[in-house]
């Protein structure tokens, strides 16, 4: 019996690695779908689940509009607060961030080395990307400075200046393309990489105690005194943003670094493993979504 | 139906030998860390300043270490720590910290006491929470624990 028992403990052991290592991405894909599935349900008709929004009045319901394309999370909390919506429709006729583009592609095409490392500029929907050599994630920014120093160059800031201008014109081409959000898990590395980041993504920290996902999975579409909080799912599609708030562009390690210190906790260092790990989870997340990016923010 | 019984049990005993494979550990500070009760290690009354500050001092490397250290009003706990050490050795009724916001070198003054409480919470808590995480996280994703 208990022979067996180790015999049948060993195979389902082996089979289920086996099955794994196939596709990397199988869990990853799994919790994508559930994800789009629960703000589909969510925002498809805010009124008639209003347990999701356990805070809201009726004010508030009045100010959700039904979210009838999965692409449109692509906007963020625009996708859905009413508000918010029209007042980023008449700021997105005469978009601020139109100089940031013009700066970014001086700097494509005059900077040492980041045009042979980034022969094609269309590429803002495939990163982080998993880098096999490195065994790490690397993020657009960290693969910009990366591209600085291997031509003798003095990295940039990584939150704002001349690296969201650049990071502001390869969205731009990026979405001129029509290009979607492409973030790939080649191994089991990369793998293990996207669930660590997953898990910091979804663990409570800081003196709040809060998650991202209290605010943007849960709390998406809830109200915090006058913001409308919003969606994980096409959060990575729109940077870098003119934020009002900043009176600038700036990265997605910036926003995130702003999070961060809100929940009461140190913020990391952007490049650092921790902040890569998690924006690869929170861009796999968006995959198939168009990229939408530069964009403007309160 | 023995047979059943058997598939029944091999079925358990493998997933189970699957989830303690997948389980990941925490380190032993944390996991020392999370059998503590916040309010009576840091409690100053009873235990008196130093003995709390030691308790902070003690928890928060491991916070630093494992980057879940805790910043309130811009000032990260180990400042607060820092600046503590200098006013209990004074015997300062209030401690003035320094930290950074967008540039400039703030001031902000606190009651010892209650910086000394804050540190101590500050450290065992942000250890606490990293146990907590490795069950709770799972209970918020759309699709595993969140229904």
């Amino acid at each position: 019996m208990i022979g067996n028992i180790i015999k049948t403990s060993v195979v389902l052991v082996i089979g289920t690695t086996m099955i794994n290592a196939g596709s990397f991405n199988t869990q990853a894909e799994k919790d994508r779908k559930a994800l789009v599935s629960y703000f589909m349900k969510k925002f498809s008709n805010p009124a008639k689940n209003k347990t999701l929004f356990p805070y809201a009045n009726s004010k508030d319901f009045e100010n959700l509009m039904p979210v009838k394309k999965v692409e449109d999370f692509r906007l963020g909390s625009y996708a859905y607060n009413k508000e918010g919506r029209s007042q980023y429709d008449e700021i997105n006729e005469m978009p601020p961030y139109e100089d940031n583009v013009d700066a970014g592609e001086e700097l494509y095409n005059k900077t040492k080395g980041i045009k042979q490392c980034f022969p094609d500029p269309t590429i803002a929907g495939e990163y982080p990307k998993f880098d096999q050599k490195k065994g790490k994630v690397v993020t657009i920014s960290v693969a910009i400075d990366n591209c600085l120093k291997a031509n003798g160059q003095k990295p940039w800031k990584m939150t704002k200046g001349k690296i969201a201008d650049l990071e502001a014109y390869f969205a731009s081409k990026t979405k001129e393309a029509g290009k979607k959000v492409h973030i790939t898990i080649p191994s089991k590395e990369a793998a293990e990489a996207y669930e660590r980041g997953k898990k910091i993504y979804y663990s409570q920290r800081g003196y709040l105690k809060l998650s991202c996902a209290t605010c943007h999975v849960q709390g998406a579409g809830n109200r915090v005194r006058r913001e409308v909080l919003s969606p994980l799912l096409g959060h990575t599609t729109h940077f870098p943003v003119y934020r009002l708030k900043w009176q600038g562009l700036g990265t997605l390690e910036r926003r995130i670094k702003g999070c961060e210190k809100n929940q009461g906790e140190n913020p990391h260092k952007p490049g650092s493993q921790w902040m890569s790990e998690m924006l690869y989870f929170m861009a796999y997340m968006s995959n198939g979504l168009p990229v939408d990016g530069p964009d403007i923010r309160k | 139906m023995r047979k059943i019984n058997r598939l029944v049990t091999v079925l358990g005993l493998g997933t189970a030998l699957l989830v303690l494979a997948n389980a990941e550990e925490v380190t032993p500070i944390v996991k020392e860390a999370s059998k503590l009760d916040v309010k009576k290690v840091c409690d100053v009354k009873t235990n008196g300043l130093e003995k709390v500050l030691a308790v902070a001092k003690k928890y928060n490397p491991e916070a630093i270490k494992l980057g879940v250290e805790f910043k309130r009003l811009g000032i990260r706990n180990s400042v607060y720590i820092k600046g503590l050490e200098k006013a209990i050795k004074a015997k300062k009724p209030e401690v003035t910290l320094s930290y950074k916001k967008k540039g400039k070198v703030k001031k902000k003054t606190f009651k010892t006491d209650y910086a000394t409480w804050r540190a101590c919470t500050f450290a065992v808590r942000s250890l606490q929470q990293v146990k907590e995480a490795q069950k709770d996280y799972h209970l918020a994703i759309p699709g595993d624990g969140l229904k």
